[in-house]
C-alpha cells in the first residue's frame, strides 16, 4: 500500500483576489456581505420572463432571501430542521435555498421528474419539515402521498397557476404568501434576521445532497457551509473569475454542479447566476446570454456537435464549403499545439482569416462567443467531439469531482488540454493514488458526512482522505486520468482486469448506440447489452426504405443487427484483446431510470441490470441462436405492462 | 419570477361592468335555399357563464356561432349582446363590442410567426394613427411596448414561451389550437367564443386546453361560449348545456339534468331511451 502523498505541484494562487474573511462564514453570510459591498448594485440574478431578461441585484437578492426566511421563522421553522426542495432552475430555487440556510435549516434539492414514492421516501427519511415545490404537479405528487410524510407542516409551491381549487387546504402556502408573511415579522421584530445569521456556523450543514448511488439506496452527503465557501475560494482563484461573469444556470438543482455554483463560486465571486424562462427555452436563452464559464455532461457538447453537423448538412453549397476549409485548418493549428510544435506563419494567418469568417459565427450563433472555459465532466466525452470543438477555438476541457468532495476538483489548465485526462486539481486541494489505484482527495471542501450513516461515512475516509472510489493514475504531467469506478474494474476467467464502464463509453462514440452494458466477470469472453438510438437508426432505417413500427420491431430487424454489428467490429479493433465483445443483444426496450435500471442522472444501475437481465446474458454464454422473453415496464402513471418478444443473440 | 405568475393585465384590470357580457338569442332560424340549419333556436349567456352548446353532426351548432359571431345572416329571430340588437352587425363590429371567436378549422396565417399572428389581434386596440407610426414617434413606441408586454402576458398564460417566434406553420395542430386561443384572448372579448377546441387533439394536449379554459373561467372570470364534441370534457367544465339536433333546441340545462334527459340520450344514442 502506498500511502504517502504524491508530490504534485500546486497551482500558483493568482495575486489580487482577497481570501475570505473569517466573520463570514456562511453562505447567507457571503450573500449579506455581497449585498451590503458597493456593489450591492450590480446584477446577481437574471431571470427570462414575458420575453425580456428581468434582473435582480445583490441587494434585492438579499431581501427576498431575508423575507423567506423570516417567513420560514413565522411558520415554525426551527434551527437544524430539514427542508425539501423540489425545484426547476429560478431564483425561488435561491431564495428558498439560501432563507432556509439562514434560518438554520439543512435544504435537500430533489429532482422535479422524480415520482411521488421516490420523492415521499426521501422526504420522510429525512423527516423534511417544509418542502419547497415548484408547481401545480409537485403539489399533486406530494398530496397523493400526504399521509406518509406527516413531518411536513407545510408545502410552499412557486408558480400558483392552477394553485385556485387548492386554496381551502391550509397545507398549502404560496412562495408569494411565504414573503408577505416574512415582511411582517420583519416590520415587528427588525433585528431578527441580523440575530439568526450570527447563530450559523462554518461547520454547520447547509447542503444535502442525495448521491445518485448506481447500488442500494441512495445516501444522502452533507455539505457545510465552509465546505462551499472553500469550493467557491477556490475556483474563484483559479480560474480568476470577476463580478459579473455569466454563469447559465442549466443542470438540475438537486445535482452537485448548480449547487456548488449557485451556492458556492456565484456568492464567493459574484457572479450572475441566469435563469432560462422555462425548461423548453433553455437552448434558445442560453444563447442570449452567452455564459462566461460552462460545466455540463458530456452529452450536451455529443448533442450540440450533432446539430451543427445536421445543420452543415441542410446548409447551402458555400457554406458548406467554407466550414470544411475552416475546419481543415483548425484541426491542423489543433495537431501542431498538441505536439507542441511551432504554428507556420501562413497557417497562422488562415487561422485568422477561418475565425472571422467560419468559426467566430459559429460560436455566436451557438452562444458560445463569449466562452472562457467549458467543462465537461460527469462522463468521458468523444476525443471527435473534444477536437471538433477545440478546432473552432472553444476552450473546452474535462474535468473531474464528486458530490462528496464538494464538487469538481479537479480541471485542466489552459493549454494543458489532452483527451484522456482530467487534470490537475484546484488551488489547496490534494490528491493521492491510494491502494488498488483509488483516487483520493484531500481538501477544506470535503463533505461532512453522510446522513445518519456513521459506518459509510467512516468508509468513505481513510486518515482524512476522501476515498472516491474510482481507479486511476498520474500521468508523466502529473495530470489525472481516471480508469473507472473501483468496484467495477472486473476481471474474466483468464483472470484479465477490464473496466465495462471504459469499454461503453467507447461503444457509445457511435451515434447508432444509445446505451451498451458490458458483462463478463468470471466468462470466458465478454458480452454486451445494446440499446440502440431510436433516432439515428430509425432516420437510417427510413433512407433505406426499411419499415419499422415501434423500438422493439425495429431493434430486432436483421439490417439493423447488420448495422450493429459493423458498429461493434469497429469499436472491437480499437480496443485490446481482452475487452473486445464477443456476442451481443439489441434489448427490446430502453433501459429507463423509471424502471430503476437508470440513476436519475443516467447512469447505468449495473448490479441491478445484471440482475434483471440474467436469463439474456447467460444465454450469451451458451449456443441459442433466438431467445424468447418476456419483460416489465413501469408506465409513468406507476402501471406496470409485460412486453413478449423474442431477441436475436448477434456475434461481433 | 413565477411565484408572481398571476392574472395578466387585460384582466386584472378590468371592472365589474367591463367584464359585462350578457347574450340572448331568439327565435334564431338559418336557411340556406331548402335547408333550415337553424330553426327557432333560443340560447342564453350570462356575465361569468362558460356555457357549451353540443349535439350531433349536422346539428347546426357551428351554425350558431356563426350567426353569433356575424358570419352568417339569419333570416328570423334576434341577437342580443349587452342588450343592443347585434343581429345584423358584420363581424368586424362585433370584435369591436367584445366577442372574440376560435374556429374549427385553424383560420391562423401559416407563414407569420405566433407572436406576429397575435400581434394582428391587437391591431384594433392600437390608439396611435398613420402619420405618428411612420415617424415611430416615442407616443406610438410606448403603445407599441403596451401591446407587447400584453401579448406577453397571454403567451406566458398559454405557456407558448418556447414557440414565440416560430411560424405558425410549422407547429402541431395542439398548438396551433392553442395560437388560436391566444389570438382571440388578446383581443379583450367580452364573449370568447370557442368552436370546437378540442377537435382532432390528443389526450394530453385536451388536458392542457381543459387546465386553460378552466383557469380562464375560474380565476379570471372570462364569460365563454364552447361548442364541443367530447361530451366527458363538456361534462366536466360547463355550468349550462344547450343541445341542438338537426337544428332545433332538444334540451337545456346543467350537466346533470342533460345527462338524463330522454331526448339527448335518445339523439344520441338512437332509439329509445331506457
Amino acid at each position: 500500500m502506498r500511502m504517502e502523498p504524491v508530490p504534485l505541484p500546486q497551482p500558483q494562487r493568482p495575486e489580487g483576489s482577497p481570501p475570505s474573511d473569517a466573520a463570514v462564514d456562511t453562505l447567507p453570510k457571503m450573500l449579506a456581505r455581497q449585498a451590503s459591498s458597493p456593489d450591492g448594485h450590480r446584477t446577481a440574478i437574471r431571470e427570462k420572463a414575458y420575453g425580456i431578461w428581468q434582473t435582480l441585484t445583490w441587494t434585492e437578492y438579499e431581501s427576498y432571501v431575508r423575507r423567506c426566511a423570516l417567513g420560514l421563522v413565522s411558520l415554525g421553522q426551527r434551527p437544524g430542521e430539514i427542508n425539501g426542495l423540489i425545484l426547476d432552475n429560478g431564483p425561488e430555487w435561491l431564495f428558498g435555498e439560501l432563507a432556509t440556510q439562514a434560518a438554520g435549516a439543512i435544504s435537500l434539492c430533489l429532482f422535479t421528474a422524480a415520482v411521488s414514492d421516490e420523492l415521499a421516501g426521501a422526504l420522510k427519511r429525512v423527516s423534511a419539515r417544509f418542502v419547497i415545490v415548484q408547481d401545480q404537479e409537485q403539489v399533486d405528487k406530494l398530496l397523493e402521498v400526504r399521509d406518509r410524510v406527516p413531518d411536513i407542516r407545510h408545502v410552499i409551491y412557486v408558480d400558483p397557476t392552477g394553485m385556485r381549487p387548492y386554496r381551502e387546504d391550509p397545507w398549502l402556502i404560496s412562495f408569494a404568501d411565504l414573503i408577505a408573511r416574512g415582511e411582517r415579522l420583519e416590520r415587528e421584530r427588525p433585528g431578527q434576521y441580523e440575530a439568526l445569521l450570527k447563530k450559523g456556523r462554518a461547520s454547520g450543514p447547509a447542503v444535502m445532497i442525495l448521491t445518485s448511488g448506481t447500488t442500494g439506496l441512495p445516501k444522502i452527503a452533507m455539505l457545510s457551509h465552509g465546505n462551499l465557501l472553500a469550493m467557491g475560494t477556490k475556483w474563484r482563484d483559479a480560474l480568476r473569475i470577476r463580478p459579473g461573469e455569466n454563469w447559465y444556470s442549466m443542470s438540475p438543482p438537486a445535482w452537485i454542479v448548480d449547487q456548488m455554483w449557485g451556492m458556492g463560486v456565484a456568492l464567493v465571486s459574484g457572479m450572475t447566476m441566469n435563469f432560462a424562462n422555462t425548461p423548453e427555452t433553455l437552448l434558445e436563452d442560453f444563447r442570449e446570454i452567452g455564459p462566461h464559464l460552462l460545466i455540463t455532461s458530456s452529452r450536451f457538447w455529443e448533442d450540440m456537435a450533432s446539430r451543427i453537423r445536421v445543420r452543415m448538412g441542410d446548409a447551402g453549397w458555400l457554406k458548406r464549403a467554407l466550414f470544411s476549409w475552416a475546419e481543415g485548418i483548425g484541426r491542423k493549428v489543433l495537431e501542431a499545439e498538441e505536439r507542441n510544435m511551432a504554428i507556420p506563419l501562413s497557417l497562422r494567418w488562415r487561422r485568422r482569416i477561418a475565425d472571422r469568417i467560419a468559426f467566430k459565427p459559429l460560436l455566436d450563433r451557438m452562444g458560445c462567443s463569449q466562452l472562457r472555459s467549458a467543462f465537461t465532466g460527469g462522463h468521458p466525452i468523444s476525443p471527435d467531439v473534444i477536437r471538433f470543438f477545440r478546432a473552432t477555438g472553444l476552450n473546452l476541457k474535462q474535468c473531474y469531482g464528486l458530490t462528496e468532495a464538494g464538487g469538481i476538483f479537479q480541471v485542466q489548465p489552459d493549454g494543458e488540454v489532452k483527451p484522456e485526462t482530467v487534470g490537475k486539481p484546484l488551488p489547496d486541494t490534494q490528491v493521492l493514488i491510494g491502494e488498488d489505484q483509488e483516487v483520493m482527495v484531500k481538501s477544506d471542501a470535503n463533505f461532512t458526512g453522510y446522513y445518519q450513516d456513521f459506518a459509510a461515512t467512516e468508509a468513505a475516509f481513510r486518515e482524512g482522505w476522501l476515498r472516491t472510489g474510482d481507479a486511476g493514475y498520474l500521468d508523466e504531467d502529473g495530470h489525472l486520468v481516471i480508469i473507472g469506478r473501483r468496484e467495477e474494474i472486473i476481471r474474466n476467467k483468464e483472470g484479465q482486469a477490464f473496466s465495462p464502464d471504459y469499454i461503453e463509453t467507447r461503444l457509445k462514440f457511435s451515434p447508432y448506440i444509445k446505451e451498451a452494458v458490458v458483462f463478463g466477470e468470471g466468462k470466458p469472453f465478454l458480452t454486451a447489452l445494446v440499446n440502440i438510438d431510436f433516432g439515428n437508426v430509425g432516420a437510417w432505417a427510413e433512407e433505406r426504405m426499411i419499415p419499422y413500427t415501434t423500438y422493439n420491431d425495429l431493434s430486432q430487424q436483421a439490417e439493423v443487427a447488420d448495422l450493429l454489428r459493423e458498429e461493434l467490429r469497429r469499436t472491437n479493433e480499437r480496443l485490446p484483446e481482452a475487452m473486445r465483445i464477443r456476442k451481443f443483444i439489441l434489448l427490446y426496450k430502453l433501459l429507463d431510470a423509471d424502471d430503476e435500471e437508470l440513476t436519475r442522472t443516467g447512469k447505468v444501475r449495473r448490479r441491478f441490470v445484471y440482475g434483471l437481465y440474467l436469463p439474456l446474458i447467460e444465454a450469451m454464454y451458451g449456443d441459442l441462436a433466438t431467445l424468447p422473453v418476456k419483460g416489465k415496464v413501469k408506465y409513468r402513471d406507476g402501471q406496470i405492462g409485460v412486453i413478449e418478444t423474442s431477441v436475436r443473440i448477434l456475434e461481433a | 419570477m413565477k411565484a408572481y405568475r398571476s392574472q395578466p393585465r387585460i384582466f386584472s384590470r378590468r371592472d365589474p361592468d367591463s367584464r359585462r357580457a350578457e347574450l340572448d338569442v331568439s327565435g334564431l332560424t338559418l336557411q340556406f335555399g331548402g335547408v333550415t340549419a337553424l330553426n327557432d333556436v333560443g340560447l342564453r349567456v350570462d356575465t361569468g357563464e362558460l356555457v357549451a352548446v353540443i349535439g350531433p353532426n349536422g346539428a347546426g351548432k357551428t351554425s350558431l356561432m356563426n350567426c353569433i359571431t356575424g358570419f352568417y345572416r339569419p333570416q328570423r329571430g334576434r341577437i342580443r349582446f349587452n342588450g343592443r340588437d347585434t343581429t345584423h352587425l358584420p363581424a368586424h363590429q362585433l370584435t369591436g363590442i367584445g366577442i372574440g371567436r376560435t374556429f374549427q378549422n385553424i383560420e391562423l396565417f401559416p407563414g407569420m410567426t405566433v407572436l406576429a399572428n397575435m400581434m394582428l389581434a391587437r391591431h384594433m386596440h392600437c390608439r396611435y394613427r398613420l402619420m405618428p407610426a411612420a415617424f415611430f414617434t416615442s407616443g406610438v413606441r410606448r403603445d407599441e411596448v403596451r401591446q407587447r408586454v400584453i401579448l406577453e402576458e397571454v403567451i406566458d398564460f398559454l405557456e407558448m414561451q418556447a414557440i414565440r417566434n416560430t411560424p405558425v406553420g410549422s407547429l402541431p395542430y395542439g398548438m396551433m389550437k392553442r395560437v388560436e386561443l391566444g389570438r382571440a384572448l388578446a383581443l379583450e372579448p367580452r364573449l370568447l367564443v370557442l368552436d370546437e377546441p378540442f377537435a382532432g387533439m390528443n389526450l394530453e394536449e385536451k388536458e392542457d386546453m381543459v387546465r386553460f379554459l378552466l383557469e380562464l373561467h375560474r380565476a379570471w372570470g372570462q364569460t365563454m361560449l364552447l361548442v364541443e364534441h367530447d361530451m366527458s370534457i363538456v361534462m366536466g367544465i360547463a355550468q349550462k348545456i344547450t343541445v341542438l339536433n338537426f337544428g332545433q333546441k332538444l334540451a337545456e340545462g346543467t350537466p346533470e339534468d342533460i345527462q338524463r334527459h330522454p331526448d339527448v340520450i335518445r339523439a344520441y344514442l338512437g332509439g329509445d331511451a331506457t
